[in-house]
């Protein structure tokens, strides 16, 4: 046990380090030549000789190699220094903190609503002491900031005209952010809190205390904190989601935030401008987590340890698998109608044009078929998440024979949201559908990886192993006749229910432009094309944002089935154990009266 | 000739627990003897302990003259074959994704003993020798009774050709009526190979039908040995 600790530890420091050396070598690992760029950026009538190129070269120190380049930007960095930009020439630092300032407020404005969510959610539960959060939490934490942030546009911003929709001058234009950031925040730490009051409230000490005339005030408090610290480090998780969402809820109102900073420095390989931002991003999600730990153990007192407060597991949401199939079914009979029309063809004369039966869903920009255009960027979507998929399935069988240092990883893994990642490898490799299924492969296995090590364990402790260890079977017979067919298939099935999850963070990437370019008609894409026309066309926003909605709920209905699963077999297994050792003792206890 | 299995200052501990403690036996080949007493006291750890399956913390295992207990998990493999478990749970020793056929199949395999012509008859012969009709070999474990299964394990366990089979609690996860036959079984394949049997059993009535000898077992140590009846046809 301390050794898997200690294993889990080096390995944290490890990632957490391998991060650092990325960002930090990104000027290197980007491999095209920023010379030029630089060149032109600086001065524009300058002739790119070779002189003039080497020049730059060794004035951004990227002839000296990784090493030197590494040993200087940190050394730079311990010294305040950010670097300057290769884009304007001015100092990083200046336009980081500007970023951040503003980024803070939304941060704030957003944590507010996500508050005020969680407590909406919460108070029901707490005044009649059952209950849960309900399937609408649980969606509302898995719709993406980019779709409701493009929701939020067009309703509230766009068709009723109450809200500014871009910029950042007053308070008003800060509510729209807040609202897209704040909402699947606040139902994810509603959702947490509901589903584990329960449990809490149907404790022994809470009915000693009523009958002792405590107040319900009090009870309540009291039974808030007992469930607060063993969820706190999940609320760390969402704070690492605010940042991820700020890149997408900045780009998509136009918010001067580090986010949107970080976006725009990746697209114009400005890069010591994002390795800036990129780094206050992660050091905003660090300290969040941090302050987390912090008030986790100012909660539990000194006296108490985790073991203490154990608690049950959050409850998942109850799902019938109907609702899972029946939004497979829409999203299927829609995607196979799209297929079967044509994406590409453009007919000015049809532009924008409103749902007709020539075009069941409209037409974009360009005259095409919005419907074709969705049946065929599911197909790409589609592949590419089972790709990413299969490679984290990988990754997760073969860490699941090593728990200590999975633990490690994931720790790193999960407190780096999939836009960062992806700006992160768009930087370095360009973006590209290929760079973005691999950020999201990178963070999306700690899940699978969980679910390995526990069925590893269950099945290294069965006596069966022991039986094959008997009959003088090497370790390596065990390993591929025995305990990986028993963990793949289950990991596997795990594995296929976050297909939609891992599609719509590919999708997030594509609205960025951090991952599928155009023409392809891959979803998040087409979102983002039709943001431009969004007043004269709504529906061709509308088809992908119902579309990725739907994919939302298919994610969040499938994981919960999975999930609800997974619980019922170990019941059953439980069960049956107790049955037969029932059986055993009964037989024990009539052999001794014999 | 040495002696089939030969026990001397076995202790196991776990953690700051003794399991067993300084315990000592012998056993000739056609022989059983029986380790008798209460649950905790040491009987499965001994039984494990003798496997090699959990190595012990101290004394001597000496299996047909050879000093286990200092060979490496690699020398052991090629000796394993030899001394077969029998475990309590019939369903837990069974790999629950496996036909009933390939589980038997599995020690020949793995023993570089498989041939693709005389193997299948040889599995039916395992399946007919434990009063199993062959045709249950396309079974899973979960669609047989507990005595079939053990049943199935006992075909397992003679597959890897043992001279020692350690019992531990066989009959005990089993009805009743399904015992005696399974008990009977036993001793017919005894008599039939000449096998030495270690059966772990905390019930008394059991162990006066079956055992030669019994030892008792208490708090991880010996506190009494008898001699139920004449040894068979072991020689002393």
């Amino acid at each position: 046990m301390k050794l898997r600790t200690r294993a889990a530890g080096a390995t944290r420091a490890l990632c957490l380090l391998a991060v650092l050396t990325t960002v930090g070598l990104l000027p290197w690992l980007s491999g095209r030549d920023p010379a030029l760029a630089v060149l032109r950026a600086r001065s524009a009538e300058q002739e790119p000789t070779e002189e003039a190129l080497d020049s730059v070269r060794q004035d951004l120190g990227l002839d000296a190699g990784p090493l030197s380049l590494l040993r200087n930007w940190a050394s730079d960095l311990l010294h305040g220094d950010l670097g300057t930009s290769w884009v304007s020439g001015t100092d990083v630092l200046p336009s980081v903190t500007a970023g951040l300032q503003v980024s803070l407020g939304l941060m704030g404005a957003a944590f507010a609503v996500a508050v005020l969510l969680a407590c909406a959610l919460v108070a029901p539960v707490l005044v009649r002491g059952r209950g849960s959060a309900g399937a609408w939490a649980a969606m509302a934490a898995a719709l993406p900031e980019f779709l409701l942030a493009t929701l939020a546009l067009l309703v509230c911003g766009v068709w009723l005209g109450w809200l500014p929709t871009s910029g950042w001058q007053g308070p008003e234009y800060m509510v729209l952010p807040a609202l897209a950031l704040g909402v699947p925040a606040g139902g994810l730490l509603g959702r947490l809190v509901a589903d584990a009051l329960p449990a809490v409230l149907d404790e022994r000490w809470v009915e000693l205390w009523r009958g002792a005339g405590v107040g319900r005030r009090t009870i309540s408090a009291a039974a808030l904190k007992r469930v607060l610290p063993p969820l706190v480090p999940q609320f760390g998780m969402v704070a690492v989601g605010l940042t991820g969402g700020a890149v997408a809820v900045e780009t998509v109102f136009a918010v001067p935030g580090i986010g949107r900073t970080a976006l725009g420095a990746a697209k114009s390989q400005d890069l010591p401008l994002l390795q800036g931002s990129v780094l206050s991003l992660l050091l905003l999600g660090l300290v969040a987590g941090a302050a987390a730990a912090l008030v986790r153990r100012r909660l539990l007192g000194p006296a108490l340890r985790d073991a203490g407060l154990s608690l049950p597991p959050v409850r998942p949401v109850r799902t019938h698998p109907v609702i899972p199939l029946t939004l497979l079914t829409v999203l299927t009979v829609t995607i196979g109608w799209g297929l079967l029309r044509d994406p590409y063809t453009v007919d000015t004369a049809a532009r924008l044009a409103a749902p007709s039966w020539s075009h069941p869903l409209g037409t974009d920009g360009l005259g095409r078929d919005v419907l074709a255009r969705l049946g065929h960027g599911a197909a790409p979507t589609v592949g590419t998440a089972a790709a990413v998929c299969l490679l984290s399935l990988l990754v997760a069988l073969a860490l699941g024979f090593l728990p200590g240092v999975a633990a490690g990883a994931a720790d790193i893994a999960n407190a780096l949201p999939p836009v960062i990642v992806g700006i992160l490898v768009a930087a370095a490799a360009g973006p590209g559908t290929g760079g973005a299924a691999l950020a999201v492969a990178l963070i999306s296995w700690p899940p699978l990886a969980a679910h390995a090590a526990a069925l590893v364990q269950e099945v290294r402790a069965s006596s069966f192993l022991t039986a094959q260890r008997a009959i003088g079977a090497s370790p390596s017979w065990i390993l591929t006749r025995h305990v990986l067919p028993s963990v793949a298939a289950p990991v596997a099935r795990h594995a296929l229910l976050r297909l939609p999850g891992i599609a719509l963070a590919l999708a997030s990437l594509g609205f960025l432009g951090l991952g599928a370019q155009p023409p392809a008609p891959e979803w998040g894409l087409l979102l983002d094309e039709s943001r431009a026309y969004v007043e004269r066309a709504p529906w061709a926003a509308l088809a992908p944002a119902v579309a990725l909605a739907l994919l939302a709920g298919l994610a969040v209905s499938g994981a919960a089935y999975a999930q609800g699963r997974r619980n019922i077999g170990r019941g059953t297994k439980k069960r049956v154990t107790k049955r037969v050792t029932k059986r055993v003792t009964k037989e024990k206890e009539a052999l001794v009266e014999v | 000739m040495p002696r089939l299995l030969e026990v001397r200052d076995l202790v196991v501990r776990y953690g700051p627990v003794t399991a067993v403690d300084r315990v000592s036996f012998s056993l000739e080949a056609g022989e059983t003897l029986a380790l008798n007493g209460p649950s905790g006291c040491g009987k499965s750890s001994t039984a494990l302990a003798v496997l090699q399956l959990r190595r012990p913390d101290g004394g001597e295992v000496g299996f047909e003259g050879r000093e286990l207990t200092t060979l490496t998990e690699r020398e052991l493999r090629p000796l394993r074959p030899r001394m077969q478990p029998v475990f309590q749970d019939p369903y837990g020793s069974l790999s629950p994704r496996h036909r009933i056929r390939d589980a038997v199949a599995e020690p020949l395999k793995v023993q570089g003993r498989w041939n693709a012509e005389t193997g299948p008859a040889r599995v039916a012969e395992l399946l007919d020798r434990v009063g199993l009709d062959p045709s249950y070999g396309d079974r899973h474990p979960h669609e047989l009774s507990g005595g079939q299964c053990q049943r199935a394990g006992i075909a397992r366990a003679l597959a890897s050709e043992p001279r020692l089979l350690v019992l531990d609690e066989p009959v005990s996860a089993l009805d009743p009526s399904v015992r005696a036959g399974v008990l009977n079984l036993l001793a017919d394949l005894q008599d039939e190979l000449g096998l030495g049997y270690l059966f772990i059993c905390h019930d008394r009535a059991v162990v006066r039908h079956f055992a030669d000898r019994v030892i008792e077992m208490r708090d991880g140590r010996i506190s009494s040995s008898q001699l139920r009846r004449s040894p068979g046809a072991a020689p002393r």
